[in-house]
Formats: C-alpha cells, structure tokens, sequence
C-alpha cells in the first residue's frame, strides 16, 4: 500500500515540476496553480504513505521499525522539501522557486526507490532508538530547508546577473525581489542550520547507542561537520557584518554542496558495517 | 437604429483642440444628458481623457452624428472623426483594449470608460445597447490584459526606475530616498518611489534654497550636497540630476560607503548627462547603477514587447467584436421570430383545445400526450425558419418575408411561448428585447469613489 501511495505522489510531483518548467516557458498563472495543486496532492499521498501499513518494500517510518533504509531517509527529505516549499510559497508567493523544487523533489525521490534495493538495516542496537528516530527527522527537515535555500541562492545570483548586466532575460519579470530571495534564504539557512545540529547531537548519540563512539571518522560525518561550520561561518558573519547577497549565496551553495557530499559518503558507506550504524542518518 | 461615435483623439487633434473640448468630470452628467436630449439620439456616453474625447451614441439615424458634431461646436468639427455601427463599436472596443492610447497597453483607460459608463448611467443616457457594447468591450480589454503582454513592462523612464527599485529592494515601504539635484525627471522619479512607500525623501542641491523650496513642494527633507557620503550611507535609492561636469558618486566614494552600510544594497539612478555617478561603481558588490541609457534602452525594450503583442491582441478584439455584432444581429432578429413562434404556438393550442373539447373522456395522461403532440409539431415546424432567421441576423429579407406570410405584422396578444425547438443540441433562448429604461442585464457600472 505503502509503495503504490509513494509510487502516485511522484508522479504527482513530476506532473508538478512539468508544470512549474512549463509556467517559465509559457507565463500563465493556470500552470502556477496546477503546480501547486499537483505538489500538494502529492505531499498527502507522500504523508499517507508515511502512516500506511508497511509492505516488502518500504517500511513504514518511525520507532519500532524493523529497519532504517536508506530510502525512506530520501523519501521523507523530499515530502519536507515539498512541504517546505508550500509553506515559502504561501508565505512569499514564489512559483519561480517551485520550478526549482519540483524537479528538485523527483530527484531525490530516485534515490528513494534506488537504495531500497539494497534494503539495508540498521544495526539492531538501534530499532527503537529515539535518537535516530530524531536524527533522521531532523537530518530530512535541515536538508529540505539548506536545499530550499541553495535553491533560492541559484535563482538570486541569477536575477542579481540580469540585473546588474542590465540585459533582463524573458524571465526576468516572474523573478521575485533580490531583496525577498536574500531574506528568505537566509531564514531557510537558519531553520536549516538549527535542524543540521539537532541532526548531528542527535546523530551521535545514537551511534554511542549502537558502537559507543560518538563521532566516528567517515565521509558522511566529515561533510556533515564541514557544512554545518560552513553555515555558522554564514550566520555570525551575517549578523555581525551585515553580510548578504551574492557573497551569502555562494556561501549557501557550498554549504549545500558539503552537505550533499554527506549524502554521498551515507550511499556509498558499506552496507551493515559499524562506522554506518554509528553515523546515525540510515544505514 | 445606428451606433455611432463622433470624437477625436491625440491622433486626429493637437492638445490645443483637445483641452477646449475636454469635459471636467463634474460637467459630464449635464452634457450627456444634453447630446442624449438631440433629436433622434437615444443612448448617449462621452469618454473624456487628456488624450481624447469620444462621444458614443445609439440613435435612430446616422444624421444623429451630425448633431452631435455641431452640438460639439466649431473647434471640434475640423478634427473630429465620425464611425457608424461596426467601425464605431470596433472602436469603442479599441479604445478599452487600450489599443488605441498613446502609449499602447496603458492602463488608466480602462477605469476611464469604466468611470464614463458610470457616469452616463448615473445620468440615465445609458440604454441597453450601449451597455451591452460596453460589457463586451470592457471584458474583452480585460482578456487582452490577462492573455496578452500588452500591459507589462513599464515604458516610461521614471516608472521603470520605480521598477527596477521594486526588484532591488522588494517593498519600498520605509525606504529612503536620495535626490542629488532637482531635475525634472528625477522629481518625477521620487514623487512616484514615494506613491509607492518611500518614507523619507532627502533633497541635496547645489543651490540650497532650491532645495529646500522643493523639499517644502514634495515633503521632503533638504540635506547638504556636503553630507553626501554619508547620505550615500543612509539612503536606498539615490537619483542623480545635477549639471556637474565630473562623477559626484565616484566608485570609492561608494566603496568606502558600502561596509557602513553594511552591504545594504543601493539603487543608483543616473539621469544626468554629463553622468553624475561613476560607471564601475556597477561593479560593487551591492551597487546597481542605472544611466539614462539603460533606462532608456529597459523602456524601448517594454514598448517592443507591447508592440509584439498588439497583432495578439487586435485578434482578440476582433473575435469579441464578431461575437458582439451577432448577438446584437440576432437581437434584431427577435422580434419577428418571437411574432412568429406565438402565432404558430397560439394556432396549435386552439386547434388542441378544439379537439379535447369534442373528446369527451379523456383521461389526463392521453391530453398531456396530445398537447405534446401538437406542441413537437410546432417546435419541428419552426426549426428550420428559426435557424435561418437567426442566421439571417435581421440583416436579409427573410425578416420581412416572415412577417407578410404569416400577417405577423400587427402584434396580436403574446401568449407564453414554447420552449426552444428540441432538435437544437444546446437550446438558447433569445433574450428578450429590452425596452428602455428597464433593469439591464448587467451588473451597474461602478464609480471609484
């Protein structure tokens, strides 16, 4: 049940991210509302799928599964993309920023399907972990708001390009404000930063659970750490030097690159082997 | 009956023409009220702009547009121009869509007409054909608004100022506002930024008199030109004007300003030649700056692509027109159709009567079955001729061959009519011909208040 719910809300997400690439080409606010309409019904299958009985493929998410996946980390990272871009979206009225996040979504819903392949569990240490219950909550929703906010960082040094080369390309009137692009990037890197350490405390207190190291020496934690420094960096400069615009926003761009590679290091971990177990996200 | 427009616009007449002629909003219902009272004028509405003045009329002849020329006077009649029915609709449509305004796509023509047909209808000379017109011209501007770029971009050099800034800054609310020197334009420029929530102007001028003169005209504040790096410090847009002959705002003036700042950004707005504002200053992180030949070049960019879309939007008048014309042709059809559909449905009920009186003992359902008969009859009867009266559109003899066939020329008494022949997949009854004065079918013309 499960897997058919998450299998329509992709592809009410790709539906959705045709529609907001359409709307760039074709500047029509029916293709706008479509969009938003389909990446909604497809945050409700996606939440439904969340709380559906568990089938051979996915298990159902939360304490007491028989087992992380590495999956359900990525599916639970694009519905609070998704959500994440509502939310922006009501708030700020940003369709531009859904023609980012759509694809965005469907991209990291591959990886979903892909890695429930290789179905592997976590160490048994940590079935009814509450810090891993926590860390791969907090890791989805940092994750969503750093990519929400890398998002916004490529579409502001887009528009500040067209703005200061005084070209304006076609799609220089759908863009919002640089001003409302810096501001919402900037709070999203906050959330993002907060849930980043949230994920990281609670990451390695469940790998103490499990092997009893607290932060062990592996890609995934080392990018992990790296990012996180890298948007402290971006937030006291913020707040103490006034720093914003361009310079901020290739400084989100790498902190989400460094982030990624976190991702990177948690696929290409070998399966089951302890340094897995311990860095907490999944396995 | 004639629709008909007698006006002229900036095409046809100078602005020496065009500011005797204009009505002042207050006189508008006294003289609509005066061309409706010409003889043989029915409806009357008149569109007073800087840009025109258009007097649209549903009379009972075209020699009503001479009246109405001469009632326009002397200084009119040498320019105005005179359109009967379809070019006169056609134009009334042009004029909503905003085809027709100097700068094409404008939008205060829309709440123009919208504020005369208010107006006219406040002075009861709106009738329903007039309103009709309008109805359809008004939402077919409103198509061409919504499906066209016909209205985006801003063409003038001050609004795409104001523009840009929204773009830089978002909100303007709270902003402030620098103006180095007092060019007109640049007033301009800061009267509209403060319209749009600017809250603070700061005036700097050679001359501080001027400046404070105009700090009093536009509520501002005068600074000295001595104060500028640290005004360049303070402010979020400044726009330059003054006549000096070499950069005031130099790229390190800017430089040494921005950490100050703290890496605010600030829209620069040079509209002085010699430029005022040093051109690598663009190059800082933060610092936009705009001359008059960017701006210039943004404002012939919009009009470009207003233009590119005028063809789009010419067709969708066009197509509203069409669907307008042949529903005011069908209108004209009615009456001989509606003669005609009573006459038959009047003969079929009195023959049914006859026959149920001489069958005695019938029981309801076999007289509900016959009074069906006898009306499927009718209505098969008349499908044919209706189709082609309505395609006729009241414009060919089929209207007259009609009423003499069937004596349908004296309106005998109206019994209610049959329901629209069933073999039409989507039947549409006609709407009735609406006698002056009655409720229109559409919604009153609102005023701004």
């Amino acid at each position: 049940m499960a897997t058919v719910l998450v299998h329509i809300s992709l592809l009410a997400y790709v539906a959705g991210a045709a529609a907001f690439l359409t709307w760039l080409v074709r500047p029509s606010k029916r293709w706008v509302r479509a969009g938003r309409i389909l990446l909604f019904a497809g945050l409700l299958l996606h939440a439904a799928s969340f709380v559906a009985p568990a089938d051979a493929n996915l298990a159902a998410i939360g304490l007491g599964a028989e087992g992380w996946k590495g999956g359900q980390l990525f599916s639970l990272l694009a519905a609070a993309t998704v959500l994440g871009y509502l939310l922006l979206d009501w708030k700020y009225d940003l369709p531009v920023a859904g023609a980012f996040v759509a694809p965005f979504t469907v991209a990291v819903m591959v990886p979903a399907h892909l890695v429930k392949s290789t179905a592997r569990a976590v160490s048994p240490q940590l079935y009814h972990s509450v810090a891993l219950f926590l860390h791969v909550g907090a890791a989805a929703l940092g994750t969503a708001a750093l990519a929400l906010a890398f998002g916004l960082s490529l579409l502001y040094l887009v528009s500040e390009r067209q703005v200061k080369s005084k070209r304006p390309g076609r799609i220089f009137a759908r863009l919002p404000s640089l001003d409302l692009i810096d501001k919402a990037g900037y709070q999203l890197s906050v959330w993002g930063f907060v849930f980043l350490s949230v994920a990281i405390a609670t990451g390695s207190l469940a790998s103490r659970e499990s092997t009893g190291t607290t932060l062990p020496f592996a890609p995934k934690q080392g990018f992990a750490i790296l990012a996180w420094a890298l948007f402290a960096a971006l937030i006291q400069a913020r707040l103490v030097a006034g720093w914003r615009g361009r310079r901020v926003a290739l400084l989100v761009i790498t902190g989400f690159v460094l982030l990624a590679g976190a991702y990177v290091g948690l696929l290409t971990a070998p399966a089951l082997h302890g340094t897995v177990a311990l860095g907490g996200i999944a396995p | 009956m004639t629709f008909l427009c007698v006006g002229l616009s900036h095409r046809e007449a100078p602005i020496a023409v065009r500011e005797r002629l204009a009505v002042p909003a207050e006189a508008l219902p006294a003289e609509v009220r005066r061309l409706k009272a010409l003889p043989g004028v029915r409806e009357a509405l008149i569109i007073s702009t800087c840009n025109r003045i258009e007097i649209f009329a549903v009379a009972d002849g075209r020699s009503a547009g001479e009246e109405i020329l001469s009632a326009l006077g002397p200084v009119a009649a040498p320019h105005a121009v005179c359109r009967f029915d379809e070019e006169a609709a056609r134009h009334l449509f042009r004029v909503a869509a905003s085809l027709d305004s100097m700068v094409v796509g404008e939008a205060q023509i829309l709440g123009q007409v919208k504020e005369a047909a208010a107006l006219a209808q406040e002075a009861g000379t709106l009738g329903p054909e007039l309103s009709r017109a309008l109805a359809r011209a008004l939402s077919a501007a409103k198509r061409v608004r919504t499906e066209t770029e016909i209205a985006r971009g801003a063409v003038s050099v001050s609004s795409i100022a104001v523009q840009l800034a929204h773009k830089l800054l978002g909100s303007l609310e709270g902003r402030s506002v620098l103006l180095l020197g007092a060019g007109e334009m640049a007033q301009l420029a800061a009267r509209e930024l403060k319209s749009h929530g600017a809250s603070e102007l700061l005036i700097a001028n050679r001359s501080a008199a001027r400046a404070e003169e105009l700090a009093r005209e536009i509520a501002g504040v005068p600074v000295s030109l001595a104060e500028l790096p640290s005004l360049l410090e303070r402010a979020d847009v400044a726009i330059c004007s003054t006549g000096a002959s070499q950069f005031m705002v130099t790229r390190e003036l800017m430089q040494r300003a921005l950490k100050a700042r703290r890496y605010r950004p600030i829209f620069l707005v040079d509209l002085a030649v010699p430029r005022n504002v040093e051109p690598t200053a663009n190059e800082l992180e933060g610092v936009y700056v705009y001359d008059m030949d960017d701006l210039e070049r943004a404002a012939a960019q919009n009009r470009d692509l207003r233009q590119s879309h005028v063809g789009k939007a010419e067709g969708i008048v066009e197509e509203e027109l069409r669907a307008y014309l042949l529903q005011s042709h069908e209108r004209r059809a009615v009456p001989v159709l509606a003669r005609l559909r009573a006459h038959a449905e009047a003969v079929a009920r009195a023959e049914v009567e006859k026959t149920l009186a001489s069958m005695h003992g019938l029981d309801e359902r076999h007289q509900k079955s016959l009074r069906a008969m006898a009306s499927a009859i009718v209505n098969k009867l008349m499908h044919q001729p209706t189709s082609r009266l309505r395609a006729e559109a009241g414009q060919g003899p089929l209207g007259e061959a009609t009423a003499a066939l069937f004596g349908l020329d004296e309106p005998g008494p109206q019994p209610m009519p049959l329901p629209d022949p069933a073999p039409d997949p989507a039947p549409q009854p006609l709407p009735e011909p609406t006698p002056e004065g009655a409720v229109l079918p559409f919604k009153p013309f609102k005023r701004k208040s």
